[in-house]
């Protein structure tokens, strides 16, 4: 892959279609062998631009979803308490001398997602994504420094883990808190932007194959419409594609108002988004006619 | 096609950026800058849009600064205006790192200006990669001089008034007219009387000092016709431009005519170009419409203006398309021929190889023009400008030689 646009006919093979910028926030992050800090609204497609990169290089995702109270435990690796003890029960019972360096060594130590995706054989790089940077603590964040930084884990009883081939690894944060600039200096970062109303249709159109092409337009119309509005919770593309689904399913072949009024709920996720959605429905038709 | 850093120190181009965001108030530091030459190492940009994605991505690690990030990237790459001409004219800043002065178009100049990462701009463009022959690359155009050259549909309004602005400058050599009055001057032919009096009272009334006195000329007054009918569109909003800088520049009368006569001249003096422009495209009302050149003459001759015309070089921008009968149109400009002292007909067709005047109001005028040129580019238009000034020398001859069908109805 030699650039930009290489991989972004790649992405489109998988069905995931970027535009300039992302394209070339992952092409940098595969070719510097940086993380990469994705931020962006909810639901323009942090997360999916992972999985599909993954899909598109065709090598595992490792995906660690973060959230309150995560440690070291669930992100890096873990001392199999069980099988150690069992060790120690049985080297007693054979009457052999056991060291500390027995019970220490790789055989008892748990990967998780991190040191998973350090240990991975290669060739091809793992992706490894990072989900919702923004909901675990202050210091999981320290915790990532290192291996931000050097692709390797460092664990006191064996010594450090040194990635021979450097995963792929992608951040998302929704801004829910702001995160460290040491976190941030280690990463390249990409502000990912609403789609553009055409490369919006676009998404949907493959995302949801049996819709119309009347409703398609409509749809990501109004919805582009929508998030001019002061709305609790914007409607992302996930919403979006949610809606179109919901609508062919019901068989719409354009957007009409009744059909429209009972999925309301597919983009409008608090009573008083409803509420300014089906009057900007009520509008929007009016303006059709 | 080419590279948009070609023959560029990119670590020192990085660093330069990075310096201008970190005083625009974007932290980027060396980390910032070591991943933005990586990656231009990794995939030299081809286009701007290309270089800009890549700066960002690696120079940017905030939301928040994305809005200062583009004002400086504009401010960098944004077409600049031309150079001021004079050293003052250089921001106010920081002037350590300014070697190539350029002034940036945002409100915000920031500190500095200049590319300092430029070591020397390439005066050659790349040799394309011509599949056929060996072809050696040709000479650049300075943007400015580029810009010229292309035909006005090809701009954008932001380039036109750049172009506007250049052409103000271009009007220079203003054609002057002898007057009735003398100055003292040493290259003067006549003897002058009273001062070679005033001298001899010190040499005993002996005139041993002979002072000399040259007659003053003073600017001709120029009246410039725009046609800004439809066939003319492409053409409007730059001649506009034309007919401010002669308005603003010297003592010139300026027209625009379609199906009427719209006198522009105070309009278009006023201080805002884009105001003046403005307005005056508003007080056309019969923009891109029909031309009837003749009626529109005789309208101009008749008017109050019409003694404006008396003496003065006037210039008609018109392609020459015209719904009055040919023979109208050169009973008009007999008449303004003799009144005018000089007529100069700018086409926008004539540059074009293998021009004929065949249009029947092109046909009828030309025999009382003293000069048809070219105007498709604003390099034309400069052409013209300067061109004023010899068009009034060339006495004597008229061209082309075709002698005008005598028709008195002055």
């Amino acid at each position: 892959m030699k650039d930009p646009l290489a991989l972004a006919r790649r992405l489109d093979a998988v069905d995931y279609l970027v535009d300039d910028g992302l394209a070339m926030a992952l092409f940098l992050a595969l070719k510097l062998g940086k993380p990469l800090l994705l931020e962006g609204e909810p639901g323009v497609g942090k997360t999916t631009a992972a999985k599909a990169l993954a899909r598109a290089l065709d090598t595992p995702l490792i995906r660690l979803q973060c959230y309150e109270g995560l440690t070291a435990g669930e992100a890096l690796y873990e001392w199999n308490y069980q099988r150690q003890l069992l060790a120690i029960r049985l080297a007693e019972a054979q009457h052999t001398p056991l060291t500390d360096a027995d019970l220490f060594s790789a055989e008892f130590l748990q990967e998780r997602p991190i040191l998973r995706a350090v240990r991975h054989p290669g060739p091809v790089p793992p992706v490894l994504l990072i989900d919702e940077i923004d909901r675990a603590d202050d210091e999981f964040e320290a915790l990532l420094l290192e291996f931000l930084g050097e692709a390797g884990i460092t664990i006191p009883e064996l010594g450090t883990y040194t990635a021979s081939t450097p995963p792929v690894v992608v951040l998302t944060s929704n801004r829910s808190r702001e995160l460290h600039d040491a976190l941030r200096r280690r990463c390249l970062y990409h502000w990912i932007e609403y789609p553009q109303p055409g490369r919006a249709a676009e998404i949907v159109r493959r995302a949801v194959p049996g819709a119309a092409e009347p409703l398609i337009r409509t749809a990501t119309e109004f919805v582009g419409g929508v998030r001019g509005l002061e709305l609790d919770k914007a409607p992302g593309m996930a919403e979006v594609i949610d809606w179109v689904a919901a609508l062919s399913v019901l068989g719409a072949t354009d957007l009409a108002a009744d059909d429209a009024r009972w999925t309301i709920g597919a983009i409008a996720k608090t009573p008083d988004d409803r509420a300014a959605v089906a009057t900007a429905l009520g509008t929007h038709q009016e303006s059709q006619l | 096609m080419t590279a948009v850093l070609r023959g560029t120190d990119r670590a020192a181009f990085a660093v330069a950026l990075a310096d201008r965001l970190r005083h625009a108030g974007v932290p980027a530091g060396l980390t910032q800058v070591d991943d933005l030459v990586r990656a231009l190492a990794v995939n030299p940009p081809v286009q701007l849009s290309t270089l800009y994605w890549m700066a960002r991505i690696s120079l940017v690690r905030r939301h928040e600064h994305l809005a200062t990030f583009d004002r400086v990237f504009a401010a960098v790459f944004a077409e600049a205006p031309p150079l001021p001409l004079t050293r003052s004219a250089v921001p106010p800043g920081r002037r350590d790192d300014v070697h190539v002065p350029v002034p940036s178009s945002s409100a915000d100049p920031g500190p500095g200006g200049g590319l300092p990462w430029v070591t020397l701009p390439p005066a050659v463009a790349e040799a394309a990669a011509s599949e056929a022959a060996l072809r050696l690359p040709e000479r650049r155009p300075a943007a400015l001089a580029g810009l010229a050259d292309r035909p006005f549909e090809e701009l954008d309004a932001e380039q036109v008034a750049q172009l506007g602005d250049a052409l103000r400058q271009a009007v220079a050599n203003w054609p002057t007219r002898r007057s009735r009055r003398h100055v003292v001057s040493p290259t003067g032919r006549r003897v002058a009387l009273r001062p070679t009096m005033a001298r001899a009272r010190r040499t005993g009334w002996e005139p041993v000092e002979v002072v000399r006195e040259r007659p003053v000329r003073r600017a001709r007054r120029v009246v410039l016709l725009c046609d800004v009918s439809e066939s003319m569109r492409a053409q409007a909003a730059a001649y506009l431009h034309l007919m401010r800088a002669f308005a603003t520049v010297a003592d010139a009368e300026v027209f625009a005519f379609g199906t009427r006569l719209s006198r522009l001249t105070a309009v278009l003096r006023q201080s805002s170009p884009v105001e003046a422009v403005e307005q005056a495209g508003a007080a056309v009302t019969d923009r891109f419409g029909g031309t009837r050149i003749a009626t529109n003459l005789r309208a101009l001759l008749a008017s109050r203006h019409g003694d404006a015309l008396r003496g003065a070089v006037v210039v008609i921008g018109s392609d020459g398309w015209d719904s009055d009968p040919a023979s109208e149109l050169a009973a008009a400009m007999a008449r303004l021929r003799r009144r005018a002292h000089r007529i100069v007909w700018l086409n926008p067709r004539a540059g074009t190889p293998g021009f004929v005047p065949r249009v029947a109001g092109m046909a009828a005028a030309l025999p009382y023009c003293d000069g048809l040129l070219p105007a498709a580019t604003f390099q034309d238009l400069m052409d013209a400008a300067r061109q004023l000034q010899s068009v009034t020398w060339t006495a004597g001859l008229k061209w082309p030689a075709l002698t005008p069908a005598p028709r008195i109805i002055a």
